[in-house]
């Protein structure tokens, strides 16, 4: 089966077919011609014509033309650049110029701006479905054969070529380098424990070639926190011991109190949290502030590759400015108007304080769909230490009974304004793979069945309080830990407990520190915990359903398991409930399934059985999270999914479309 | 008694040795104490916010800042490095720990020198007042003020005055400058911003330590000025003022000396609390979020640092009342 992401990912192309496409668009070199038509099937032919005037580009690079230190834009861009087809996006075309403000809590959250600027080889589009964008195709063959193409003409931000020798770069002298290579092999790159070959197959294109198919290798590229498979070759090779001088080299190790030259490598190539100044980048903008500072620059590359529909280069906006604040303040700095655009940090409860604001301030708050399986879900463990209590909760009838005595009614009027929706922890109507099914599955209001339900599960018996009492003759007394994090999330429990407690179950709350929870979870310490639901509610079939088998010693419900299989079974247990091993047996089952169709088949299964064995139990979702824009910035639009998986917070909505209506 | 106070003097810094070396095994074992480590807390973190993070990677990481030595070996690396300048490195910044404290060490010092300047202009009238019109009305008004100041939860009080100065001034909320001088250099505009900002944590803090300094000033003198050297000058005519200020004040100020001991580390830590509250740029939010994720060589130095400076407050506090006021001597070499 030969599989082409080149037009659109959803669309099953021959490779003929795909490889002809585009030899048409590299031949017309002459002005910036476009592979827009095939990105996306409705978009109306751009409109470039001749040489590109000054109108096409930022004035500030234009000026930097006429002075003579920038080539002109021609020779900045890729021979076919990314269209970017804003009316199919409802955008319009935007005006040059503009400083977007945005507050961060965190000098770590400078890895922010890699995720809003989304600039990948292959990224999901608002549908959701991948689009090769640094990448001019990828041809996939048997699930196993990835062709990469690059775009000829493509610079990085500091003029050098893009090519092939970037991706040679990060696979012989990275991820093969006997010192490097402790660090840099991807675990997404590897199949059955292999790495897959690695061929150049001329300037612009290499080739991954696995054994068996690898479905993670595209949505590892796409994914907020990437798979980078290419690093800026000409710029990294003077730390490289392979390369550079090596008196030079030392000198500088010295200089930064490092122990090796590997550790230096490390620190100057990090893409994901660029504080490196001059590290090259591919994104839209680029860092200009060394830490440690309170405000991070990012200035725009002006070899960035997209362009919009009429041609006229990304991104619109010329610097972006993070802000390093108190996160406990931001809400109401963002409320004085000091950010353009603002959603991490800011929670449902800010909601009724900011708009209130937005009339003095010039914003507009919008509120996004928050994309998880559950704003608050309870995790029984099946793995907990007591015996008993071990038992009690692989019995699936206990794990039914505890989600049918949850009245989610009153959870969404109580914590949610009544603007969430009741459901099991499970994936969100806006996925091509909901079903009703899912999210009534043992989610309706219904204690009589609760406790018929315990009844039959052995716990009939009950003390003189009316508390059930457990086979060994033990109250049934359950403590529920959370990290503690969100009042909203406390509200919620006080709820559960009460629910809970008219089933005849003692509720203690126990919350904890983040670390803390998480150590005492994983082994086996915890009866139930509580956290987000399903990280990514947003699924299509070419997503990985690891979250819906034990395949993360993360994974509250099931750590030691998860744990088993992370690790190739050196820690953690093997898994003894058969429910939980057909989920693993799926998951093994997707990894080398050959179509789309067969995968949506399998995500279904595990969906289906994961919400009726009630793994873990959801309350609300569909809640919203509070996006802040200020009224001045355009092609946001008003309603989208605000999630770090798929959507990459504010990425597949492309902040380089962004402009300001008063840009001069 | 020169001799003897240098005697003394050369004594106590020679018992400074002991006490930091004890301080530093204290802060190295309380800082290990927790379960877990910074990578812990940051895959903590990372899950939180909906992130992956490879457990190899982690591990591969623990090597690597040599995470896998036994606590003993690390501890004798760190105190070396610090013995020599090297305070460690930051995980959480990811840069050396002097280049994370760097200019917050400033910032903090200003603070810390305006709010005790604003403390000392209001208590010491105020002290002084009540004190000689003791029981007055202008004694019971002035104190509920002081102790209005001391009773109002200091984060509180910061988040009202920031909101009003936002409001009636258009003051940006929180940090010590505008954001847009976060980089600039030091000039006349950024100066004027800086005491644009100020004035709130100065008086948020400043007010928690009136009501003190005012109530002990107040008790001090009143304790003096019922004694008779105070009866017999104004016997002898001498005017009210000098009578107040040549003497009975003098002897009140003891405590104040004293004092120095605890003020020299509250000018590094800063007012914590309230300076995360205001977004300061001062190092007191440093520490406490390095505390919070583990981040042990930048609290640990960061420790080490205040204790250095308690030490050398205290040994200056007790030099300076042993010169100031004969009346305390130096019994065998052990002070007050």
């Amino acid at each position: 089966m030969t599989r082409s992401i080149a037009a659109c990912a959803g669309a099953v192309a021959s490779l003929a077919l795909a490889a002809s496409l585009f030899v048409g668009c590299s031949d017309g070199a002459s002005q910036p011609p476009t592979a827009a038509s095939q990105v996306a099937p409705h978009a109306p032919q751009p409109v470039i014509e001749g040489v590109p005037d000054p109108s096409v580009q930022a004035p500030v690079l234009a000026q930097r033309v006429r002075d003579g230190t920038l080539p002109p834009l021609a020779e900045r861009l890729p021979r076919a650049p990314r269209v970017v087809d804003l009316p199919a996006e409802g955008k319009t075309p935007g005006r040059y110029g503009g400083t977007l403000r945005m507050l961060m809590g965190n000098p770590r959250d400078i890895g922010q701006i890699p995720v809003y600027a989304y600039a990948r080889l292959i990224g999901y589009d608002t549908r959701l479905e991948l689009v090769p964008d640094l990448a001019l195709a990828i041809d996939v063959v048997d699930g196993r054969i990835f062709t990469i193409r690059l775009r000829p003409g493509h610079r990085w931000s500091d003029g050098h070529p893009f090519t092939a020798e970037d991706f040679r770069y990060f696979w012989v002298d990275m991820v093969k380098d006997p010192v490097l290579g402790r660090e840099a092999v991807p675990h997404e790159m590897m199949v059955d424990g292999e790495l897959p070959s690695f061929e150049v197959l001329d300037t612009h294109t290499v080739r991954y070639t696995w054994k068996a198919p690898n479905p993670t290798f595209l949505p590892a590229l796409a994914a907020p926190a990437p798979l980078m498979i290419y690093r800026p070759a000409h710029y990294l090779k003077q730390f490289h011991a392979r390369y550079a001088n090596a008196a030079a080299l030392t000198a500088t190790v010295n200089a930064e109190k490092l122990h090796d030259w590997s550790a230096l490598h490390t620190r100057r190539q990090r893409q994901r949290r660029p504080e490196n100044p001059d590290l090259p980048t591919l994104d839209p903008w680029r860092n200009t502030s060394a830490p440690p500072t309170q405000r991070y620059v990012f200035e725009r590359n002006p070899y960035y590759h997209r362009v919009d529909s009429l041609g006229r280069q990304l991104p619109y906006i010329d610097r972006i400015v993070m802000e390093i604040a108190a996160d406990e303040v931001i809400p109401a700095k963002t409320g004085a108007g000091e950010s353009d655009l603002q959603a991490r940090y800011i929670r449902f409860d800010n909601y009724t304080f900011l708009k209130r604001a937005e009339a003095d301030n010039g914003m507009r708050t919008l509120l996004w769909l928050a994309a998880r399986g559950s704003q608050v879900a309870l995790f029984p463990n099946l793995n907990a230490n007591d015996p008993v209590w071990r038992e009690v909760l692989r019995d699936v009838r206990v794990r039914r009974a505890l989600s049918l005595a949850i009245d989610r009614n009153e959870i969404n009027q109580a914590a949610c304004f009544g603007l969430a929706e009741p459901s099991a922890d499970t994936v969100l109507p806006q996925s091509p793979l909901f079903r009703e099914a899912y999210r009534r599955a043992w989610s309706a209001h219904d204690p009589d069945q609760a406790q018929r339900l315990l009844d039959a599960a052995g716990l009939q018996r009950r003390d003189a309080d009316g508390i059930r009492l457990l086979p060994d003759g033990r109250r049934a007394e359950i403590t529920i830990e959370s990290a503690g994090e969100s009042t909203e999330e406390t509200d919620v429990l006080e709820l559960v407990s009460d629910h809970w407690a008219k089933v005849g179950l003692k509720v203690h709350l126990r919350t904890s520190q983040r670390t803390l929870f998480r150590r005492r979870a994983a082994a086996g310490e915890t009866l139930v915990s509580s956290f987000y639901g399903l990280n990514n509610a947003l699924p299509a079939a070419s997503m990985s359903p690891q979250e819906l088998a034990p395949t993360s010693g993360a994974q509250l419900q099931w750590p030691k398991w998860g744990e088993y299989h992370e690790s190739m079974a050196k820690a953690g247990q093997p898994i003894d409930l058969p429910e939980a091993a057909r989920q693993l047996a799926l998951y093994r089952e997707w990894l080398s399934a050959d179509s789309d169709t067969r995968r949506a088949g399998i995500w279904a299964q595990m969906l289906e059985h994961y919400t009726d064995q009630v793994f873990s139990i959801g309350t609300v979702n569909g809640t919203r999270q509070p996006v802040v824009v200020s009224r001045r910035l355009r092609n946001v639009p008003d309603e989208g999914l605000y999630a770090w998986e798929p959507t990459a917070n504010f990425g597949v909505y492309r902040p380089d479309t962004f402009y300001f209506i008063d840009a001069p | 008694m020169g001799g003897g106070l240098a005697a003394y003097v050369v004594q106590r810094v020679l018992y400074m040795i002991p006490t930091l070396l004890l301080i530093s095994v204290l802060v190295f074992t309380l800082i290990e104490l927790p379960p877990g480590d910074y990578f812990e807390t940051y895959v903590a973190e990372m899950l939180a916010s909906g992130e992956k993070v490879d457990p190899r990677k982690i591990e591969f990481l623990r090597k690597e800042y040599g995470f896998d030595l036994a606590p003993p070996e690390r501890y004798f690396k760190w105190l070396g490095g610090m013995l020599v300048g090297d305070f460690g490195y930051s995980f959480e910044h990811e840069l050396p720990v002097s280049a994370v404290i760097g200019d917050r060490l400033w910032f903090t010092i200003a603070v810390t020198f305006a709010t005790i300047v604003f403390t000392w202009l209001v208590a010491f009238p105020i002290g002084i007042y009540s004190a000689t019109h003791q029981y007055s009305w202008g004694d019971h008004g002035l104190s509920l003020v002081g102790l209005l100041g001391l009773a109002t939860p200091n984060f509180l009080f910061a988040l009202v005055l920031m909101y009003l100065a936002n409001r009636w001034f258009g003051i940006s909320i929180g940090g010590l400058y505008d954001p847009r001088f976060a980089d600039a250099p030091m000039s006349w505009q950024k100066f004027v911003s800086i005491l644009e900002h100020i004035w709130i944590p100065v008086i948020v803090i400043g007010t928690a330590g009136t009501a003190g300094m005012m109530r002990r000033l107040r008790a001090n003198l009143l304790d003096e000025l019922r004694k008779p050297y105070v009866v017999t000058a104004r016997a002898k005519g001498m005017p009210e003022t000098r009578a107040l200020l040549k003497y009975p004040l003098r002897m009140s100020l003891n405590f104040f000396i004293a004092d120095i001991g605890a003020i020299l580390p509250n000018v590094i830590s800063g007012a914590e609390i309230v300076a995360i509250v205001m977004s300061l740029q001062t190092t007191g939010p440093v520490l406490i979020a390095a505390l919070a994720s583990q981040d042990m060589y930048l609290a640990g130095s960061f420790l080490m640092l205040l204790a250095v400076l308690t030490v050398i407050g205290v040994l200056i506090s007790d030099l300076a009342l042993a010169v100031l006021d004969p009346r305390i001597r130096l019994a065998g070499g052990v002070s007050r």
